[in-house]
């Protein structure tokens, strides 16, 4: 695995050099961090855009596959077709916020502490392999990483349960999700903050049930402080009791609604930066699921939406698996070892998008250090998809697969996503919104 | 009489016209100006669930106990927003249910249900053979209904001769009767009498009128009647965005309001009575709390400079009064078997009957006493009318202080639960059954003849004022979640026998503390925590009254203080298709307790089947005073333990019944009805 996740390609490396100046200029750490690929896109001998990467080239492809994506075309369980690399730009504004703080932002003595940030990303330097801390920086850029931006909305959102083996689906979920940044606000405003906001809620995430019948009007609502220290608020409405719990710490790391998706397992990771152990493992290229949603190919026609919107169509083994191009792309390798002891996984290893600074491919062990699931959310370019997301400069998450390798069950998501103020409101995210939302 | 527990048991384990809220349209901005809702643009289509389910449950000693089907059909619509609501939407929930036990088990709870019953008559073998109405002799120690000391014997035994006992064979026969808490205990020197237990249409005796009068289609299909309660939910839902991005929330139409923080017990949770007769304490309160037509408005202020959220929120339920439905005699579902009480005590007031053990009673003697009509038992049930005073009003402030979830309410209801005032108390004579006349018992200035202690009652549903609050936070060094919830009530009324009116208020405090912790359990469940729920529910009487005299304890049969525990364990499997869990309560000064497992399999989106059993065990049945020995009737029924003929009030004697009921609790009073379930749920 080592030998896979730290070789760089040829060209790749070759393009990246300029980014590990050790006096880079402000300009130059721009350049490298959100222009990954401004002086070319990575090639690879086999893995060119149109190929097909199955079972009988894998290994010709392994060392641009993560360890377990390797493994599952290895048997036969998915095929790749590979889409040719472009670059997903953020916003300007984020990219000028993060110009504004470099040098400014460093961390505090304690994981989970971070002096000097305004907004944009923390910590846009080439990460340091010497630096001991670099996995901690690179999760700080997770965490206030564009992501889905200001605010936004997946709606409607379909989660199906299905056994691997015999395909069959189990349960869709219909849900509505949305987001909504407190602070550090770079473009919808009002920007830089919402206020007031007396206890310095960092950002929020507010999901609705719609279906099936039985967890109809669940929903939850997760606050997380700007103070990583402090403990995430979540909340539960269950639609049967007409009430709202209180979640305790421990269901943010148990099934979401009986899925392979644990709550902190949302958009990659849902968790405060000080709950895990930041490892950075080196950077590397590899096929992530990047791609432009109106150009896919094969789409599902299974949910109708008034606008002709269509849905990611799944495939390959179970259906297990998102029909969409990938793409080569330069990621950080981070790992992350839960502090708690009684955390349910090891350890996750995060292939992180070098551009978007997102966690697209995540492979996570059990507590017996054996891998348990693998993880692809796939995003798309958001000039390519729904018209309300053009020019946002944000990467859409668009589709996910969680398969669990071990009891050959997998979830996954198929995603309407909007980048949008109106759907998203700050009343939407509190607690008595949920008890009236009937 | 009060019911106090609060209490149901299966947790875990959804207007009328919106045009009348645009009178509150000044001020507000369009939402899309500010804050905008989902789905306000334009509207979404009608979604429609519907869903079929059977519950079919045996009950261990009587058999089939439930085979209910219901038909539940939610429709919703949002119909976006317009230039002063920024959504308005509709939310209805239409349920038919069809229990076919009342046929397929009619021996136990249809129109063949009870029989001809006999009743206890300790010191019958000590009296002479005396013919009693019953042509069967007194010196029986089992006398049938129609047997206890009549007119004839009462005048043998020296009383005079126009004393009223006795009562009429062919107007309240034996047959269709069963004896009170006859299920639960034997009657060990106390009060039983027969109860009627066929529907109100096969046998009129002992229905109380608009309160227990449910006749066989109304028992198996409860939700077509005058309430339409086939109209689960209907109600608008109403936003309005203010200028300054805080909002109103309004709600009109018939809902489900919901207050508090916890589980089972409804400590906040009061503003819908709820329905024992569907299942007991035993269904989700979704489903058996009583729609009401209420309007809510509700200020939310949002984050301020001190709060996360805040909210206001008024509350009028404007509805008809309804209490809660505590089962019909010879129903299934009777919560601390009210329903078999109230209606033996009814039937004994219109049509006279047979008590146990009654004449002369003292720990050790007591002979079975035929009672005629209007001289004990329940006269009626004072329905409150609707009026605008008769409505009820709340208030809640509702908000989050530094992640601490809080709320303070304020309520002031009619009590949901019945209380027995005797007619003394409000002035109402009655028969004397010792004489039919006799101005030596009145007392001055008296101008009816009304009798203090005397155990015939009228139902009243008096005014209780409520303040509470609640609270839930995160533990985190334990991993939990802590949920706290309080009331004080005024004007709750009990049971109290050392009261001439045979009942008194009292301010009463209860709280519930709940924690919840997801826990993993490896040997059981590697990947997936289980959820460990553990609630303690305390209730205290401050204004509680209780003696002893000579022959035991008297005054209020409700303990002074009390709790329950309750223990929730539930675990998922093959992703939360299959679902185990058990659910255990602890009533710890009745001693009783009641384990229900049961197992959950979600077959498919559309099919969920349940099985289960509950079980209890502990103490069941408990005793207090029965007023047996208050003297009501001077001289002629005093002079036991020696005391003069003239003194009134209790000497402490007791028995199972009536007033044990309020010992043992709704868990100890259903001590003998373990049940196994089988729960099938499609989605059409």
């Amino acid at each position: 695995m080592k030998k896979t996740v730290f070789k760089l390609s040829v060209i790749a490396a070759a393009v990246f050099s300029t980014g590990l100046a050790t006096a880079a200029t402000p300009d130059e750490i721009i350049d490298s961090s959100f222009y990954p690929y401004k002086k070319g896109v990575p090639t690879h001998p086999v893995v060119k855009p149109g190929a097909v990467i199955n079972k009988s080239n894998v290994d010709s492809a392994k060392d641009v596959l993560d360890p377990a994506m390797y493994q599952v075309i290895k048997n036969g369980d998915y095929e790749i077709t590979v889409g040719a690399t472009t670059s997903f730009d953020l916003h300007k504004n984020y990219i000028d916020a993060t110009r504004a703080g470099i040098g400014k932002v460093k961390l505090g003595e304690k994981n989970g502490q971070i002096i000097g940030y305004v907004a944009g990303r923390a910590f846009p330097e080439e990460p340091d392999l010497k630096d001991p801390r670099a996995g901690e920086k690179l999760a700080w850029n997770y965490k206030y990483g564009i992501n889905w931006g200001d605010s936004a909305m997946i709606s409607p959102f379909y989660w199906k349960y299905r056994k691997m083996d015999t395909g069959k689906i189990e349960t869709v979920n219909k849900f509505g999700f949305h987001f909504l940044n407190y602070k550090h606000r770079v473009v919808i405003p009002p920007v830089p903050d919402i206020t007031p906001n007396p206890s310095n809620l960092f950002r929020a995430i507010y999901v609705k049930v719609y279906e099936p019948l039985d967890i109809k009007d669940t929903q939850l609502l997760i606050q997380r402080y700007d103070d990583d220290l402090k403990q995430d608020d979540a909340n539960l409405y269950l639609g049967f009791q007409r009430r709202v719990r209180r979640l305790a710490t421990g269901q943010i790391t148990d099934s979401f609604l009986g899925s392979d998706l644990m709550i902190e397992d949302f958009e990659g990771y849902n968790g405060r930066v000080s709950d895990m152990k930041w490892s950075y493992k080196g950077a590397t290229t590899i096929l992530m699921a990047y791609y432009n949603h109106n150009d896919q190919k094969q789409l599902s026609t299974e949910f109708k939406e008034k606008d002709g919107y269509q849905y990611v169509e799944f495939g390959g083994k179970g259906g297990c698996y998102p029909l969409v191009t990938w793409q080569l792309r330069k990621v950080y390798v981070l790992e992350a070892v839960p502090t708690d002891p009684n955390h349910p996984i090891s350890k996750r290893v995060y292939y992180m998008d070098t551009q978007a600074a997102t966690l697209s491919r995540t492979l996570i062990y059990d507590r017996k250090g054996e891998l348990w699931k693998s993880f692809t959310i796939g995003k798309s370019h958001p000039d390519h998809h729904l018209p309300v997301n053009k020019g946002t400069g944000i990467s859409i998450d668009d589709a996910f697969s969680m398969v669990d390798l071990q009891s050959k069950h997998c979830t996954t998501g198929q995603f309407r996503g909007e980048v949008s103020k109106e759907a998203s409101p700050p009343s939407l995210f509190t607690v008595q919104n949920m008890r009236g939302a009937n | 009489m009060q019911k106090h527990y609060s209490f149901r048991l299966k947790p875990l384990a959804a207007a009328t016209s919106a045009a009348l809220l645009v009178g509150f349209g000044t001020g507000a901005v369009r939402a899309a100006d500010n804050l905008p809702d989902m789905g306000s643009s334009g509207g979404q289509d009608w979604r429609v669930d519907t869903f079929y389910e059977n519950d079919t449950r045996h009950r261990k000693d009587t058999g089939l106990s439930k085979f209910r089907n219901t038909i539940q059909v939610e429709a919703d619509k949002d119909f976006g927003g317009n230039g002063t609501f920024s959504s308005i939407k509709l939310r209805t929930k239409f349920r038919g249910t069809y229990d076919g036990v009342y046929k397929l088990n009619d021996d136990e709870y249809g129109k063949n249900a009870g029989g001809a019953v006999t009743i206890e008559n300790i010191s019958g073998p000590l009296l002479p053979p005396l013919p009693t109405n019953a042509g069967t002799p007194l010196n029986l120690a089992n006398v049938p209904h129609g047997g206890g000391i009549n007119n004839p014997i009462a005048t043998a035994l020296g009383l005079p001769p126009d004393n009223n006992f006795g009562f009429n064979l062919v107007t309240n026969p034996n047959s269709g009767l069963k004896v009170l808490g006859s299920d639960l205990h034997k009657t060990k020197g106390g009060v039983a009498f027969g109860v009627p237990q066929a529907p109100c249409d096969y046998d009129s005796r002992g229905c109380i009128k608009d309160y227990m009068d449910a006749n066989s289609h109304e028992l198996a299909s409860p939700e077509f009647n005058d309430r339409l309660d086939f109209i689960r939910e209907a109600f608008v839902v109403a936003k309005m965005p203010m200028a300054d991005g805080r909002s109103w929330n309004f709600q009109l139409g018939k809902q489900q309001v919901v207050w508090g923080r916890t589980d089972l017990f409804r400590v906040l949770d009061v503003i819908n009575p709820v329905d024992y007769s569907r299942n007991n304490i035993y269904d989700e309160l979704q489903d058996i709390r009583i729609p009401m037509w209420i309007f809510t408005a509700e200020y939310r202020m949002g984050a301020t400079e001190t709060f996360d959220d805040t909210n206001i929120q008024l509350v009028w339920n404007f509805d008809k009064f309804r209490p809660n439905n505590l089962g019909q005699g010879g129903t299934p579902n009777q919560i601390l078997g009210a329903g078999d009480f109230f209606r033996g005590m009814k039937n004994l007031w219109d049509n006279g009957g047979t008590v146990a053990n009654f004449a002369l009673a003292s720990p050790t003697f007591g002979v079975a006493t035929d009672f005629g009509p209007n001289q004990i038992g329940i006269r009626k049930a004072h329905m409150p009318e609707w009026s605008l005073a008769n409505t009820q009003v709340g208030i809640k402030w509702e908000g989050v202080y530094q992640g601490t979830g809080f709320s303070l309410n304020a309520l002031t209801f009619r009590s949901q639960l019945p209380s027995l005032r005797n007619l003394y108390s409000k002035g109402v004579p009655n028969v004397n059954p010792f004489t039919s006349s006799g101005p030596f018992l009145l007392a001055p200035g008296q101008t009816a003849q009304i009798y203090p202690y005397n155990i015939a009652f009228d139902i009243y549903f008096p005014r209780v004022n409520l303040i509470g609050g609640s609270m839930d936070m995160q533990l985190d060094s334990i991993k939990s979640s802590l949920r706290l919830e309080t009331a004080l009530t005024k004007g709750e009324e009990f049971a109290n026998t050392a009261k001439p009116g045979l009942y008194s208020e009292s301010k009463v405090w209860r709280y519930v503390i709940g924690l919840d912790r997801p826990t993993f359990i490896p040997f059981l469940n590697e990947t997936r925590a289980f959820l460990l729920s553990g609630q303690i529910f305390g209730q205290h009487l401050l204004d509680h009254e209780e003696y002893r005299g000579p022959w035991g304890k008297y005054g209020m049969p409700d303990h002074e203080h009390n709790h329950i525990a309750t223990f929730l364990m539930k675990g998922w499997y093959q992703n939360d298709r299959v679902s185990p869990q058990i659910i255990m309560a602890h009533d710890f000064e009745a001693g009783s307790s009641v384990a229900a497992p049961s197992l959950e399999w979600l077959f498919s989106d559309n099919l969920k089947i349940t099985v289960g059993a509950n079980y209890k065990f502990g103490d069941g049945a408990q005793k207090w005073n029965d007023a047996r020995d208050g003297n009501p009737f001077p001289p002629f029924s005093g002079g036991q333990n020696g005391r003069p003929g003239t003194v009134q009030g209790m000497a402490g004697l007791t028995g199972y019944e009536p007033l044990g009921r309020f010992r043992a609790g709704p868990i100890g009073m259903a001590n003998k009805e373990d049940e196994v379930f089988v729960t099938v749920r499609y989605k059409f």
